[in-house]
């Protein structure tokens, strides 16, 4: 066993015992499901070990994953060890409005990254010094990365008042909505018929349906 | 209070006689000169000594994972090189890495020679720019026009490749987009034969100056422990005493077969940060000139049909082919549930994404562990107790670049 | 030549001679025209290629354009070199306000002029949205040359050598009132 593998399994073993942590694997790398509360103590356990490196402090939202079941959150922390070389993660799950201990305090690289799932998840995490949006503007409402925040996306404009809308366009490209082109306000070029340019005026004064 | 510059607040003065000190507080950016783009610093100061600063970031914000969310694999890859527009191939490498690793690719043996050697020349590149526009902060004006050719230099070497000089998006998941182009070999050879020489009349222009030595020596000391308490990664880093490069530490596209040296520094000042990456830019060199040596003829894609568009000529006379290519072309591929991170070295600091897929055309969610959001902390550390101008050479130093920073 | 010449000779015969004769304006406008600073306004990948621009390559100062004004208000031409976000959209805005009279804009690349490929919640679509255009210049990035022609369709329309859609010339920008 290299000084690597032993370094990680002491710390796996160390949160299995000591902190009721659950081990995973996905894709070679290591991790590790804790409870919220015991967070700070893992983070602060394996810093001594030798985990140098706070890589990254990220979330992601299951809520459109098909078969999810069990919390809407997941906040991912990456640690690395530096000498010798290995990379541990840490995994809370958490519900809608849940608040996470926050790191900050006892490591202060968390702090942009608390910061930003703050803002594009709005993951609260208590006890961070200054928990405020990061990147977005003050006055954009919602969490952009959450699965209910639309994209956001312009219509593409055309000649006519006909235009192109991105979204069902994609959603016909790949499949998952066969048959539409997400062509709106007009009949498709080369298309001249009576139920044409009625379907169109329709569809312009109601609005589309896509 | 008239004589205050706008927006600027007084915190806190101190009155003795007729003379009085001010602790103020006032704002750097975001159209400033020396900020790299967009940029915006709080500071107080007390008189010309920097008591604290608050970087702002997100005046660049674009939205980029959530627009990768909705987009197919392939055309992520078109996204990822505008995020660090300074070292594109590096962004490049790591998402495709990532996404090979997720598909469980096989990357044909050219195809990583030829992404080593570019990402290497796109590292001098993105060096040569920090370089540049560092100094330029400084007030040094001329050595900007001269790593400024060198720059494009390489940018002549990659748009040949590519076909643009900026924002490559040469690198395909599973491969490359073509092969290199004709007369690739004999270009590079010649900026190998002229670069050395170039650089060390760089070095000569500053590093033996006096006026440069006593700009940088000592100013914006960042410790070990504080690189380490703040994720500083990269040249900074490594200028610091954190002996931390992901090509060496975890390797990946076939860089543990390369011969190179991790230039490192102790001191962790400003003048360390500048020479490492000048060293840095001839460790580059060296992987690009065996990378050149090592390149052989060969398949640049996998040739698997799921992954990798067929070849052009086999659309003429194949109809599977021309189901694969359609198939390619509108959904993608769709690899399979999980999730994956890959830590790459781009010339700012450990470089990783973390892809989770649901199985669909689409990645699920996309986080770029970028190294310029977290280096930005690390100027805050390093100018406390500086003066105002040191602040200036510490944020050249860090070199962050804000599309790499707001994402 | 005597000065009295000037006021006794024929037009004709004094441009015989080499003296031109124009309006103020138009010598206020070519005298502008080659003199458009730029100010420093690089938001995203587009800013490298507005720097590579000044080097010795394509070296913009051959137009009169060389010096990137970091102050706008002593800057004529705002080059907005990038995508421009909609927290970065109103700094923009008090930027150009700051610029003095006349002033122009160019638009640098496709995300400016249209958002490009960032078709999404935190991108402006189009920056003359925010502040009025004169140049368009397509590329993702373009490239410096594309920039310097777009500098020299600048100076066109600034000595009012331009037209718009139905063909009516534009006129030069005056030299002489000041708003």
């Amino acid at each position: 066993m290299s000084a690597a593998e032993r370094l990680l399994h002491d710390a796996v073993t160390m949160l299995e015992a000591d902190l009721g942590g659950k081990q995973g694997e996905r894709h070679g790398d290591v991790h590790v499901t804790l409870d919220k509360e015991t967070v700070r103590e893992a983070v602060r356990r394996l810093r001594a070990a030798g985990f140098e490196l706070l890589a990254d402090v990220m979330a992601i939202d299951w809520s459109a994953y098909p078969g999810h079941e069990g919390e809407r959150f997941t906040v991912v922390y990456n640690l690395a060890s530096i000498d010798p070389v290995t990379r541990i993660f840490l995994r809370v799950n958490v519900e809608e409005d849940e608040e996470v201990p926050s790191i900050t305090p006892q490591w202060k690289a968390a702090g942009f990254m608390e910061r930003e799932v703050y803002d594009l998840f709005g993951i609260p995490f208590a006890g961070h010094p200054d928990l405020r949006k990061l990147v977005t503007p003050d006055d954009l409402e919602g969490h952009p990365l959450r699965k209910d925040f639309p994209l956001g996306e312009t219509p593409t404009l055309f000649n006519d008042g006909r235009f192109l809308d991105p979204a069902t366009f994609r959603a016909g490209m790949l499949g998952s909505d066969t048959g539409r082109t997400g062509w709106v306000g007009g009949a498709r070029k080369g298309v001249r018929s009576e139920q044409g340019r009625e379907a169109a005026e329709r569809e312009l004064t109601e609005g589309s349906d896509a | 209070m008239s004589d205050l510059p706008h927006g600027a607040q007084v915190l806190h003065e101190e009155r003795s006689g007729d003379f009085s000190t001010k602790l103020m507080r006032i704002n750097v950016g975001p159209v400033h000169p020396a900020t790299h783009g967009v940029l915006r610093l709080v500071v107080d100061l007390d008189g010309e000594t920097v008591m604290g600063v608050a970087p702002r970031i997100g005046y660049l914000h674009t939205g980029f994972e959530k627009t990768m969310e909705n987009r197919t694999w392939q055309q992520v890859v078109t996204y990822t090189n505008r995020m660090d527009y300074a070292h594109a191939l590096g962004h490049d490498l790591a998402y495709v890495l990532a996404a090979e690793k997720l598909l469980d690719a096989r990357v044909p043996e050219r195809a990583q020679r030829i992404r080593v050697l570019l990402t290497e020349l796109n590292r001098i590149a993105s060096h040569l720019l920090g370089l540049g526009t560092g100094l330029l902060d400084m007030g040094a004006l001329t050595p900007f026009f001269y790593t400024m050719r060198e720059r494009d230099k390489i940018l002549d070497i990659l748009e040949m490749v590519s076909g643009v000089r900026m924002n490559y998006g040469y690198f395909r998941v599973g491969g490359l987009s073509r092969d290199l182009p004709e007369g690739f070999e004999e270009k590079v050879q010649a900026f190998i034969d002229e670069f050395p020489a170039r650089l060390e009349e760089y070095l000569a222009m500053f590093a033996d100056n006096p006026i440069w030595v006593n700009r940088v020596r000592g100013a914006g000391v960042v410790t070990r422990d504080t690189a380490l308490e703040v994720g500083l990664t990269g040249p900074s880093a490594r200028a610091s005493g954190v002996n931390y490069d992901v090509r060496k530490a975890a390797p990946y596209s076939g860089y543990e077969d390369y011969d190179f040296e991790v230039p490192m520094a102790e001191e962790g000042d400003a003048e360390q940060r500048f020479a490492v990456r000048a060293r840095e830019m001839e460790q580059s060199l060296r992987i690009v000139q065996q990378a050149l040596v090592r390149l052989e003829p060969g398949p640049i894609k996998d040739p698997d049909r799921r992954i990798s568009l067929p070849e052009r000529h086999e659309l003429e006379t194949s109809m599977e082919a021309v189901i694969f290519h359609f198939k390619l072309v509108t959904e993608g591929f769709h690899p399979p549930m999980g999730e994956v991170y890959v830590p790459t070295e781009s010339a700012r600091g450990e470089l990783g994404y973390y892809l989770v897929s649901d199985g669909g055309s689409m990645p699920y969610r996309v986080k770029v562990r970028t190294p310029s959001l977290v280096n930005v902390q690390a100027i805050e550390p390093a100018s406390i107790g500086g003066t105002f101008a040191d602040m200036v050479v510490n944020i050249a130093t860090m070199d962050p670049v804000m599309g790499d920073v707001d994402k | 030549m005597a000065v009295n010449d000037l006021f006794e000779k024929d037009f004709t015969e004094l441009e015989r001679d080499g003296i031109l004769f124009t309006t103020l304006g138009k010598l206020v406008a070519w005298g502008r025209s080659k003199s458009i600073y730029p100010v420093t306004f690089g938001l995203a990948c587009c800013a490298l290629e507005m720097m590579q621009s000044t080097n010795s390559r394509n070296d913009m100062a051959r137009m009169g354009s060389e010096v990137f004004r970091a102050s706008p208000r002593q800057a004529d031409v705002m080059i907005v070199a990038g995508r421009l976000s909609k927290k970065m959209a109103p700094i923009m805005r008090r930027v150009y306000e700051q610029m003095p009279e006349p002033k122009w804009v160019i638009s640098m690349g496709a995300c400016a002029s249209s958002g490009g490929m960032f078709n999404n919640y935190a991108i402006v679509q189009n920056v003359d949205s925010v502040v009025p255009v004169d140049v368009f210049v397509p590329g993702c990035p373009p490239r410096p040359e594309a920039l310097v022609y777009a500098v020299l369709q600048l100076q066109k329309k600034v000595m009012g050598e331009t037209f718009d859609a139905e063909g009516v010339e534009l006129p030069m920008v005056e030299g002489w009132t000041r708003s």
